[in-house]
């Protein structure tokens, strides 16, 4: 820890103000919203750094995460400032810590031994903790909520300025003062949200938190009495914990299709591995397997710090499975394997790099197959089903390449050869033209320009867009008999000169 | 009478677990030789070899991707049974634009059912070493076609020779289609060399590129009675599989679907709304 007064600073309005300060700098009569250049006259050795609220905002969504170990229902409350409102619903949860007072007392202790400072408070609502926490501290209100609220001030609703100061100009100073007025006018003088946000932390109206993590219904969890650092630990965990968590599964006659495995830092970091599968499963070995794959892709980046004390295995998208025959009189299942073949490919390689194709109903060529994640697939589009006469080359390339084109017979012949990266080509043979327009019928719903080659160089085929450009393909060939799939982009008119392009390469 | 056929079957049950259990790891080299179902005439089955092998495809240069890759295809789609369906298809992802993607409806049109054909992209050659690995241990993956450009350090001799053991003892068949006029140490049992050829026209239309011709070689290795290493056979790509170029001449045009390229502009007449 620094042993100097230490603010940090932000840009407003053309001044620097400071915006946070630590102890030793209140000390030294510093205060925010100070300007800059006066806190240093007044305090000379006082150390700086601008705000970044984007790093605090991330660093503070994963210390929330964090406190996913006393509940799992972990939020950050953003409408006041973009991060330090943590939320957590004890619902269910509190007798575990032996009562809410207890639980509170703990979080608030343990967070203290680390060095921070916390205020918390519990109440039924999210608008009154909130209130509590910030005006009351350490308070547990379990009844007559609005008795609690009345004496604090009306900032404790969680107002924007304006609002604030616009009640504070009528004498509406306290909670207190609004009970009983006339909603209708207050609503007709400062908005809707006043009236909403007071019928929030009166628990009149409900007040959801959106959960930072998945909602978890099934897991298993272990805490250790000694950190422990090593990926190997931590995997072996991971497998015992499936097992856990699989017969869990069985009895409830399910199976999932993700898993989440939470790791739980003693210096409140947390981290996050998951995996899916292509079918739900409950297979301890297969879900520890993907685990160790998932882990030998983050290479460097699995850092245990001082230590983890506590991994969690949760199971999300949920299905029913029935149980299976393993062992004798077991049929095999080659779609069964497929799957867990895919599943092992996707937790290694990542959930995109293996692909099946798919049809889609459109006759331009790009677009005509589309590829799609193993694990996450759909059904097929009956009415996709291509024409299987029609040439088309066994290989497309991902962005046609543009080519120059010897002696093409005006106005739509076949071209006679071309110069393809640097090398000259003859056709004797050739067919076509196949003629291709754009889908006029369906001009508004066109994707912008999908693929973009890294390097601006050559001329790109424009993409199919509002009814515009036609291609003339060919199928051609050469001396020593490779078959190209060529295309002509419009049409020749006068002073025009249509561009050619190789789309693809038959076998 | 009745005790000593059945002590006759039993014996010959245990003789066949025991057959079933011996890990047959350099059994196949023997499984080229005597090949099964040895017609002299029959060309689909003359290229068709045993599964579980690792077998190298060389094309002389990169533009001749597309044929390896449909030479590959025609072989995995030999091996294709129901216990087996899939075929997979490896390639490095920034390697995409070179060789270009396998496309649907060219697999289609080509006779080789797109569903069965799974594409990994992966980002170096040893992911691509991992994956092959992984996929010839799936007991659903009937034959894996991995395109490696270049000579990469970690596919070296020992890699293959470990390949070709994994292949053995898994039942899939691997394709490395490779690139190049060199030829590196291998472990692979089989090494084609592929080259395309001028097609033969299609009926009616003598301007029109016919079906795929491939001049292909045995490089190393050996193929039942006929085909042995040095043999250099013609052969056309039709829609029962391959057929002798000299033996389609003599056939006639009764089976050269699919699709010649001529015929396209029938097809085409039912779209002509479409066009323009």
């Amino acid at each position: 820890m620094l042993k100097v007064p230490f603010a940090l600073y932000e840009q407003q309005k053309g001044a620097m103000r400071l915006v946070a300060l630590d102890e030793r700098a209140l000390a030294a009569g510093l205060f925010a919203t100070q300007s800059l250049s006066d806190a240093r006259s007044l305090c000379p050795t006082l150390v700086v750094r601008e705000v970044d609220h984007g790093f605090l905002a991330g660093v503070f969504a994963d210390f929330a995460d964090w406190h996913s170990y006393a509940s799992p229902i972990v939020s950050v409350l953003t409408d006041v400032v973009p991060y330090g409102d943590l939320v957590l619903d004890i619902t269910g949860v509190s007798h575990i810590f032996g009562g809410e007072q207890t639980m509170l007392e703990k979080l608030t202790t343990r967070l203290e031994g680390l060095g921070y400072a916390v205020d918390g408070a519990v109440a039924e609502s999210v608008g009154a903790a909130w209130a509590l926490a910030h005006f009351l501290p350490g308070r547990v209100a379990a009844e007559n909520i609005a008795a609690v609220l009345a004496p604090l001030p009306v900032a404790a609703l969680r107002l924007p300025e304006e609002q604030i100061d616009g009640l504070t100009r009528l004498g509406l100073k306290r909670i207190g003062d609004l009970y009983g007025r006339n909603r209708q006018a207050l609503t007709a003088r400062f908005g809707a949200s006043l009236i909403l946000r007071l019928d929030q932390a009166l628990g009149h109206i409900e007040d959801r938190v959106k959960p930072r993590l998945p909602l978890i219904e099934h897991f298993a969890e272990r805490r250790f009495p000694e950190p422990i650092g090593l990926i190997d630990d931590v995997l072996m965990t991971a497998h015992d914990l499936a097992i856990r968590l699989s017969s869990d599964l069985e009895r409830h006659g399910l199976g999932a299709q993700s898993f989440h495995l939470y790791l739980y830092r003693v210096d409140h970091q947390m981290m996050t591995l998951s995996v899916k599968a292509a079918r739900a499963i409950r297979d301890p070995h297969h879900i520890a397997r993907l685990f160790s794959h998932r882990a030998e892709r983050l290479g460097g980046e699995y850092d245990a710090g001082f230590g983890i004390d506590m991994i969690r295995l949760a199971a999300s998208t949920t299905s029913t499975l029935d149980a299976a025959q393993i062992g004798a009189f077991e049929t095999h299942d080659g779609t069964a394997d497929l799957d867990r073949f895919y599943d092992r490919m996707a937790s290694r390689l990542g959930s995109e790099a293996v692909v099946r194709m798919k049809f889609v109903n459109t006759h331009i060529p790009e677009r005509a197959a589309a590829f799609e994640p193993t694990i996450s697939r759909t059904l097929d589009d009956p009415l996709a089903e291509p024409n299987t006469v029609i040439p088309r080359p066994l290989k497309l390339l991902p962005q046609p390449e543009p080519i120059d084109v010897l002696m093409a017979e005006v106005p739509d012949g076949p071209p006679g050869g071309m110069i393809w990266r640097r090398v000259r080509y003859r056709f004797p043979k050739a067919s076509g033209p196949e003629r291709i327009g754009a889908e006029w019928w369906n001009s508004d719903g066109l994707p912008a320009s999908t693929r973009k080659l890294e390097d601006e160089g050559p001329p790109l085929a424009r993409l199919f867009e509002h009814g515009r450009v036609t291609r003339d393909y060919f199928v051609v060939e050469d001396d020593e008999g490779r078959h190209f799939w060529l295309f002509r982009e419009g049409l020749y008119e006068r002073n025009v000169t249509p561009a050619w392009f190789l789309h693809g390469v038959f076998a | 009478m009745q005790t000593v056929a059945r002590q006759q079957r039993l014996t010959d049950l245990r003789e066949q677990i025991a057959a079933i259990e011996k890990r047959p790891l350099l059994a196949e080299g023997a499984a080229l030789l005597s090949k099964e179902g040895e017609e002299g005439s029959d060309w689909q089955t003359l290229l068709k070899a045993p599964a579980g092998l690792l077998q190298e495809i060389y094309a002389d240069d990169l533009r001749d991707s597309t044929a390896s890759f449909g030479f590959a295809l025609g072989l995995a789609r030999q091996l294709i049974t129901e216990a087996r369906p899939a075929v997979l298809f490896l390639q490095l992802t920034h390697e995409a634009q070179e060789t270009g993607l396998p496309y649907a409806l060219g697999l289609k049109h080509f006779g080789f059912d797109p569903e069965r054909l799974i594409i990994a992209r992966l980002a170096n050659p040893a992911e691509l070493c991992w994956a092959i690995e992984e996929a010839i241990a799936c007991r659903a993956v009937a034959a894996v076609v991995a395109e490696v450009l270049g000579a990469p350090k970690v596919l070296d001799f020992t890699a293959s020779r470990r390949l070709s053991l994994r292949a053995a003892s898994g039942g899939a068949s691997v394709f490395m289609l490779r690139y190049g006029l060199e030829r590196e140490a291998t472990a692979a049992r089989l090494r084609w060399r592929i080259a395309s050829a001028p097609s033969r026209p299609p009926p009616f239309d003598d301007q029109a590129p016919g079906n795929p011709r491939w001049q292909v070689t045995l490089e190393k290795g050996r193929l039942g009675q006929r085909l042995e290493t040095g043999l250099e056979v013609l052969v056309d790509w039709t829609a029962d599989g391959f057929v002798s170029a000299a033996e389609r001449q003599n056939m006639g045009d009764v089976r050269s679907r699919p699709a010649p390229f001529g015929a396209a502009s029938e097809a085409l007449c039912d779209r002509l709304s479409q066009a323009g």
